[in-house]
C-alpha cells in the first residue's frame, strides 16, 4: 500500500518548538485524513534540529464517494445561502433540483458516485497542514511571507514514490533532500521513506529521536559504569541534548580536581545550564570533576574535548573568583547595599523589606515559640545575597549563595537554611522548608509580597499574574499544611499593612486586609481538590468558625472527607436533610420565621423531649470545645443522637392539626440544624 | 581514512591567526561577499547593533549589505583588568544584510575558516537564543554559534527594530573577536592575545586602558554631570526629531544610552528606575528609527 513521505528541511529548530512541531503536525495530518476518509494503517513522525520527518503507511490509492443526496436551504432563501450551498459542497448549478418535502420547497443535489485519487488530495491537503499549524514562536526571514520556527529551506512530499506537487509560500514541492545547507554533497533524489533514511544514515545521520536517545543514554551509561559513577542524569537536558545533534558523539570532560572547593550548584549550573553537559556524581552521590558533553561529529583530531574543557574551565574561574570574593563579604554589611536594590517601584527597595521582616518577626516567633532573635536575623540577612557577584551571574542561586556564605561566616545551621529555604516552596513540585525557622521567614516574606501588591491593587487576574501572587498565596498555605502549623494569619496580615505604612508606602486598597484572606481562601479550595477532598465539604467546612485558620480547616476536611460516607456516620447527613426539608418545605407553603427556639412546655411526646435533651447535650459539648476540637469526638457526638433523631421522625407528625404544636415541632427541627451546623454546614453536603 | 594522511595532517600545525589578521581577514571575506566594508562608529555604543549601519539600515525596504569592526563598550564589565575573560572595552565584527539570503549559514561558516576554524573539525552548534534589546526596541530570533561549547558568534534574524517590523528582514552577524582569538590562538587569558606577528599583545595595548577605565566607570565618573548629560542628549534628540533631522537626532540617542551604562556602574540606578531609563532611550531610538524611515521615502 502507498506510503506518504514528508521531510521539512530547515535551519537549526530550537529543541522545545522542534517537538511541539514533530507531534502536532503529525496529528493535524491524521486529522485531515480521517476527515477526508482516507484510509491508513500507521504514522510516524521524527526530528533532528534540521528535519521534520512525517510518513504515513498504508494509504488507499483511490476514495470511493457513493451518490449522495444533500438537503439546501429552502427554495426562496437569499441568493447567498444558495451559492454557499453550491460552493461548499463542490456542484455544479446543474445538480441543483426543488423538492417539496413537509417543511416545504427545498433545494437538493444528487452527487454523482466518483473515485478520487488521494494524490490529488494531498496536492491540497498538505500545504494546508502545513498552514493550520501554529508554532508557538515563529519568524520569517528575507523577504518572504512565511512563518516558520526557524528559516524553512526545503520540502519534499512523495506519495506512492512519485512527488506531489504543490507550492507553499516561496517554496516549491522537491523530490531531492539536502545532507546539510553546508556540505558540498549534491541534493540526492529520494523515491520513498526507505530511499531517504538509507541516504541518511550514510551520512552517520540518526533520523530517529527514540534511537538517538537510546544510543546517548547507552554510552552515557557505560561510561559510568566503567568509572563507578551514578547513572542518573537530568531528564529536561536529555530531552533537550537529543535534539539539538544530528549525529551523537559522547565526550567524557573533566575540569581541575580545585574548583571542586566552590559550591557545586554553582559547577552544576554552570555545566548543565550553560554548557548543556550532564555533570557526573560519585556513588556516595558527591559531585565529580568529570563531565559528559554530546557533541555533533567525532572528535577526530581531540579539539571538541580540549576545546569544552577550556571552556568551562574559563567558566568556573570567573565563578572561583566571585566567590573567593563574595563570601568573606559580611552578610549584615550587605544589608545596607539592599537599599540600591528596588523591590518594586511604589513598595520601596529590597532594603525596606527586610527591615518590614525583621519588625515582623516578633508576632510569628510567638506563635511559632521560636527565638525571637534569631527569626530577626535570618530575615533581615535573607535578601543580601541578591547584590553579591555570583547571584549576579546565577540569579536562579538566589538563597542558595546566601546560604552558603552564611555557613562561611559562621552563622548557625538553621539559620543559613533559613536564607536559602525562604523561597520554598518555588513551584508545584517544589518542597517546602523543611525546618521551623525557615518556614517563619518564608511565611513573613510571602506576607509581606501578598499585602504589597495587594495593597497597591496589583492584584492577580484570571489571566494575569506578572508577580507570581498565585504562587506565593499557595506557598503560605503549603507550609501551614504540610507543616502542621497553627498561624494568626489576620494578625501578620494587619501589622505587615501596619509596617507599609510606618515607612510612608502608601497601600491605596482599604480592603487589602480582607482580599488577601479571600484569596487565599480560593487558593486553599484548589489545593484541597487537588488533594481529591470533595469540594461541598470544603466548601462545608469552610464557612464554619475555624475561619483564617488554615491549618484547623485542613485538618477538619481531611477527618470529614475521610468519615462522611461511612456507615456510623452516614446519618448525620441524613438526619440533618430530612430536617432541613421538612422546615423548606413549610417555608414553601407559608412564610412564617422559624428561628430554633422551641417550647419544652408544648412539647407532646416523650420523642420530642428526648430529641430536645439530646440537642442541649450537643451544644452543651460544643460551647465546651470550643478552642480544642476533636473532630472524630464531634462526629461521634453528634452520630450519637441517631436513635433520638430516628425516633423522633418514626413516631412524631410534625405537621400536627394544632398549628402552635406544629410551629414547635418545626422550631425544634430548625434547633437540631442549627447546632449540627456549628461543626460544618450540611446543607452544603451532596449527595447521601 | 587512510591513517597515514591523517598523520599528516596533525603535524602541520597552521599558525594561529592574530588579532588584527582576524579584523583583515573578516573584512576581506565579508568584503568579497559584496558588503559595504565601513570604519567603526565614532561614538561610545555597547555593540555593534547600534551603530546606524545597522540600526537605521535594517530598517525599511531597500536592501543593503555592511560589514566593520566595532570597539564595544560595557562599563558595568570592567574588572581593572583582573578577570582573564572579561572587558569593558572589546570588538565586535558585524555583518548585516537585508534582506537575510538563503545560503547564509553557509556563507557564515565558510568565513570561519579565514580566521582559522574548520567548521569540519569543531563543534559548531547553533544554540536557540532569542536575542532582545529593550533600549532599541528590537527582538530577533536566532542562535548562539557555539564552536567546541565556546560562544563565537550571535546570529540573528531581525525581526524588529526601534520599534518597527522589519521587511523585509535582516541577518546580523556578531563575531566576538576576543573570544575567537583565545580559541584560535588556544590562549587562556585575553591579555595574551598575539595582536601582530610583531610581539605585541593585547595587553601592551589594552591593559592600562581597562584599569583607568574600570576606575573610571566604577568610581570617578561624576554621576551628578551624568544626570545632567543624560538630561541633555534626551531633549536635545527631542527637538532634532521634531527638526526631522533623523541621524544627528540617532547619535543623541546613542549618547544616552552609553551615559546610562555609566550610571549603571556606578551603580545609582535601582532597578525600577533602570526600567524607566530604558524606556525613556526606547523612546528616542524609536523616533530616530521612525524619522529615519520617514526620510528615506
Amino acid at each position: 500500500m502507498p506510503e506518504l513521505f514528508i521531510e521539512l528541511f530547515s535551519e537549526e529548530i530550537p529543541a522545545k518548538l522542534q517537538i511541539d512541531a514533530r507531534q502536532r503536525i503529525k496529528e493535524l495530518l491524521e486529522e485531515r485524513f480521517k476527515k477526508k476518509e482516507i484510509k491508513f494503517e500507521s504514522s510516524a513522525s521524527f526530528s533532528t534540529p534540521k528535519r521534520l520527518v512525517f510518513v504515513i503507511d498504508g494509504i488507499s490509492e483511490k476514495i470511493e464517494e457513493k451518490q449522495k443526496i444533500l438537503k439546501g436551504p429552502k427554495v426562496g432563501s437569499p441568493q447567498v445561502a444558495l451559492d454557499g450551498f453550491i460552493k461548499s459542497n463542490n456542484l455544479n448549478k446543474s445538480h441543483i433540483y426543488n423538492k417539496k418535502i413537509d417543511k416545504g420547497d427545498f433545494y437538493f443535489a444528487k452527487t454523482k458516485a466518483q473515485v478520487i485519487d488521494v494524490s490529488k488530495e494531498l496536492e491540497l491537503i498538505i500545504p494546508e497542514v502545513l498552514k493550520s499549524y501554529s508554532w508557538k514562536k515563529s519568524m520569517k526571514w528575507a523577504n518572504y511571507e512565511l512563518n516558520w520556527g526557524r528559516p524553512l529551506k526545503s520540502i519534499v512530499v512523495i506519495f506512492n514514490n512519485k512527488k506531489i506537487n504543490f507550492n507553499f509560500y516561496h517554496l516549491k514541492n522537491n523530490d531531492s533532500i539536502y545532507i546539510d545547507e553546508t556540505s558540498e554533497l549534491k541534493p540526492k533524489k529520494v523515491n520513498n521513506f526507505n530511499s531517504y533514511l538509507k541516504i541518511i544514515e550514510s551520512q552517520n545521520i540518526v533520523l530517529d529521536h527514540t534511537k538517538r536517545k537510546k544510543i546517548i543514554l547507552d554510552k552515557m551509561e557505560k561510561i559510568c559504569n566503567k568509572k563507578n559513577l551514578i547513572k542518573n542524569f537530568n531528564k529536561n537536558l536529555m530531552e533537550e541534548v537529543v535534539n539539538l545533534v544530528e549525529r551523537p558523539n559522547i565526550i567524557v570532560g573533566e575540569f581541575d580536581e580545585t574548583y571542586l572547593k566552590i559550591p557545586e550548584e554553582i559547577l552544576i549550573i554552570t555545566m548543565q545550564k550553560h554548557q548543556k553537559y550532564f555533570p557526573l556524581f560519585d556513588v556516595k552521590n558527591k559531585l565529580t570533576n568529570l563531565f559528559l558533553l554530546v557533541a555533533n561529529l567525532p572528535d577526530k583530531s581531540g579539539y571538541i574535548k580540549k576545546g569544552n574543557q577550556r571552556v568551562v574551565e574559563a567558566r568556573l574561574s570567573d565563578a572561583k573568583f566571585f566567590w573567593e570574593k563574595n563570601k568573606n563579604q559580611s552578610l549584615v554589611k550587605q544589608v545596607s547595599k539592599l537599599k540600591t536594590l528596588s523591590f518594586f517601584n511604589q513598595l520601596g527597595t529590597f532594603y525596606e523589606k527586610t527591615q518590614r521582616l525583621r519588625k515582623l518577626s516578633n508576632l510569628i516567633s510567638e506563635q511559632l515559640f521560636l527565638s525571637k532573635e534569631k527569626v530577626e536575623i535570618s530575615s533581615s540577612i535573607c535578601k543580601a545575597d541578591l547584590v553579591s557577584d555570583l547571584v549576579g551571574e546565577y540569579p536562579e542561586l538566589q538563597g542558595i549563595m546566601g546560604k552558603y556564605f552564611a555557613q562561611e561566616q559562621g552563622f548557625e545551621d538553621d539559620v543559613s537554611d533559613a536564607i536559602s529555604d525562604h523561597y520554598l516552596p518555588a513551584g508545584v513540585d517544589s518542597e517546602v522548608p523543611k525546618k521551623k525557622l525557615g518556614s517563619a521567614v518564608a511565611l513573613l516574606d510571602k506576607i509581606d509580597t501578598l499585602v504589597g501588591f495587594f495593597g497597591i491593587n496589583e492584584k492577580p487576574t484570571s489571566s494575569k499574574d506578572p508577580f507570581a501572587l498565585r504562587r506565593t498565596a499557595i506557598g503560605i498555605l503549603r507550609i501551614i499544611m504540610e507543616n502542621k502549623l497553627t498561624i494568626k494569619l489576620k494578625d501578620l496580615i494587619g501589622y505587615s499593612i501596619v509596617l507599609y505604612k510606618e515607612q510612608n508606602i502608601k497601600l491605596t486598597n482599604v480592603s487589602t486586609a480582607q482580599d488577601i484572606l479571600i484569596f487565599l481562601k480560593e487558593r486553599f479550595k484548589n489545593l484541597l481538590k487537588d488533594r481529591k477532598i470533595r469540594n461541598d465539604i470544603i466548601e462545608a467546612a469552610s464557612s464554619s468558625n475555624t475561619e483564617n485558620d488554615f491549618l484547623e480547616l485542613y485538618k477538619k476536611c481531611l477527618i470529614i472527607n475521610k468519615s462522611i460516607l461511612n456507615d456510623s456516620y452516614k446519618s448525620i447527613v441524613a438526619s440533618y436533610k430530612r430536617a432541613s426539608n421538612i422546615i423548606d418545605q413549610e417555608l414553601k407553603i407559608q412564610s412564617v420565621k422559624i428561628i430554633g427556639l422551641p417550647e419544652p412546655i408544648l412539647f407532646k411526646k416523650e420523642e420530642e423531649k428526648n430529641l430536645f435533651e439530646k440537642i442541649n447535650e450537643i451544644r452543651k459539648y460544643f460551647s465546651s470545645v470550643k478552642k480544642e476540637e476533636i473532630y472524630t469526638d464531634t462526629l461521634n457526638m453528634l452520630s450519637g443522637a441517631k436513635n433520638a433523631t430516628d425516633n423522633f421522625f418514626d413516631n412524631v407528625i410534625v405537621n400536627d392539626e394544632n398549628p402552635d404544636i406544629k410551629k414547635n415541632r418545626l422550631e425544634l427541627l430548625q434547633m437540631f440544624c442549627k447546632t449540627y451546623n456549628n461543626f460544618i454546614d450540611l446543607s452544603k453536603i451532596e449527595g447521601v | 581514512m587512510p591513517k597515514k594522511e591523517s598523520l599528516k595532517k596533525k603535524n602541520v600545525k597552521p599558525t594561529p591567526v592574530n588579532f588584527q589578521e582576524t579584523i583583515l581577514n573578516l573584512q576581506k571575506f565579508w568584503g568579497n561577499y559584496g558588503c559595504v566594508i565601513l570604519q567603526p562608529y565614532d561614538m561610545e555604543v555597547g555593540a555593534g547593533t547600534f551603530h546606524p549601519a545597522t540600526t537605521l539600515r535594517s530598517l525599511g525596504p531597500k536592501p543593503w549589505k555592511a560589514a566593520y569592526v566595532q570597539p564595544s563598550r560595557r562599563p558595568t564589565d570592567g574588572r581593572y583588568g583582573k578577570n582573564p575573560n572579561r572587558l569593558q572595552h572589546y570588538y565586535q565584527f558585524q555583518v548585516i544584510i537585508k534582506p537575510s539570503p538563503d545560503e547564509i549559514k553557509k556563507v557564515f561558516l565558510k568565513s570561519l575558516s579565514v580566521i582559522g576554524i574548520n567548521h569540519k573539525e569543531h563543534d559548531i552548534r547553533f544554540v536557540e537564543d532569542d536575542w532582545e534589546s529593550p533600549t532599541l526596541g528590537a527582538a530577533g530570533l536566532g542562535w548562539e554559534v557555539w564552536c567546541d561549547g565556546m560562544e563565537i558568534t550571535q546570529f540573528t534574524y531581525f525581526q524588529q527594530m526601534t520599534g518597527i517590523e522589519c521587511k523585509p528582514v535582516s541577518v546580523e552577524l556578531t563575531y566576538g573577536l576576543e573570544r575567537i582569538c583565545m580559541f584560535t590562538q588556544g590562549k587562556n587569558n585575553v591579555f595574551d592575545l598575539e595582536w601582530n606577528n610583531d610581539g605585541i599583545k593585547y595587553r601592551d595595548i589594552f591593559y592600562q586602558a581597562e584599569k583607568e577605565y574600570s576606575a573610571y566607570n566604577f568610581e570617578f565618573a561624576n554621576s551628578e554631570y551624568l544626570l545632567k548629560n543624560f538630561k541633555i542628549a534626551e531633549a536635545e534628540c527631542k527637538a532634532l526629531l521634531k527638526k526631522k533631522i533623523s541621524l544627528p537626532a540617532y547619535d543623541q540617542c546613542l549618547k544616552a544610552s552609553h551615559i546610562f551604562n555609566l550610571l549603571d556602574a556606578r551603580g545609582i540606578i535601582g532597578v525600577a528606575q533602570r526600567t524607566e531609563y530604558i524606556s525613556r532611550i526606547r523612546e528616542l531610538a524609536k523616533g530616530s528609527g521612525q524619522c529615519w524611515l520617514e526620510s528615506q521615502k
